[in-house]
């Protein structure tokens, strides 16, 4: 993992997350711009996850293993699939549905920069 | 024949509650596969309510994503044991701490999720109420 780049995560999420929360308070679905940019986090969540998986395979070992996996896997898969489904209706809870994804994300962000420890 | 609900719980407001579903079915399923395959030997009890847990929340999730006439029925009794779960597990961890040494997405009314555990059946049942045909 790169620190910088899950505080840009956490930061980038949070703005999703306010964004969402924006265009379902005005009742209105979510714009072109609000999901390129939802796209855009996502892009940087995976560029993580996959630097973490190379540190991983070179020999990295963190003090939980199998959780950090899990949430290096769980970052990626969250936002593809609120996109889509955010997609399939779109009204003022589509904008909702990216931010519950994104505060998942930021949430697990945070929680990974604590597993991210090497093993005692 | 079966009636149609007069709104789909997958519809609306019901698409923001299944995302939010969505997000506690991977995160309970995610945690209780990592627990057992891990470390049950050290809470075998904690651990295997997690297991449940993640699958109730995986049968409210695809139940309300569905909203069909039969997947509603489903949900009903997936999210009223969920209720159940919370409120049991949530009193159980608060008065007797020892049986639960390790926590579970239930534990102390899932204060480890922000309560949303607590909230979240509550929320379901309100919206089942609200789709339910006349």
């Amino acid at each position: 993992m790169i620190p910088a780049l899950a505080y840009a995560v956490i930061l980038l999420a949070g703005a999703s997350v306010v964004w969402g929360v924006i265009t379902a308070i005005t009742d209105r679905p979510p714009g072109k711009a609000q999901l390129l940019f939802a796209a855009g986090v996502w892009l940087v969540t995976l560029v993580q996850s996959i630097v973490a998986a190379v540190q991983l395979v070179r020999g990295f070992e963190p003090a939980s293993m199998a959780t950090t996996v899990g949430y290096l896997i769980g970052i990626v898969v969250l936002i593809p699939i609120a996109w889509f489904w955010a997609n399939v209706e779109r009204t003022r809870f589509s904008g909702i549905v990216l931010a519950v994804a994104a505060l998942s994300v930021l949430a697990m962000t945070l929680r990974l920069l604590t597993l991210w420890v090497p093993a005692a | 024949m079966v009636t149609e609900p007069v709104r789909r719980t997958n519809s609306g407001a019901g698409r923001a509650l299944v995302a939010v579903y969505g997000v506690f079915a991977l995160a309970a399923t995610s945690r209780a596969t990592v627990q057992l395959a891990t470390r049950y030997s050290e809470a075998p009890l904690a651990y295997l309510l997690s297991a449940v847990a993640g699958v109730i929340y995986i049968l409210a999730t695809i139940s309300l994503a569905r909203g069909t006439a039969t997947s509603r029925r489903v949900a009903i009794v997936a999210i009223v044991i969920e209720l159940v779960g919370v409120l049991t597990i949530g009193t159980l961890s608060v008065v007797d701490p020892e049986a639960f040494p390790r926590a579970t997405v239930w534990s102390v009314y899932g204060i480890g999720y922000g309560f949303v555990p607590l909230v979240l059946p509550v929320l379901g049942l309100l919206w089942l109420r609200r789709t339910r045909s006349a």
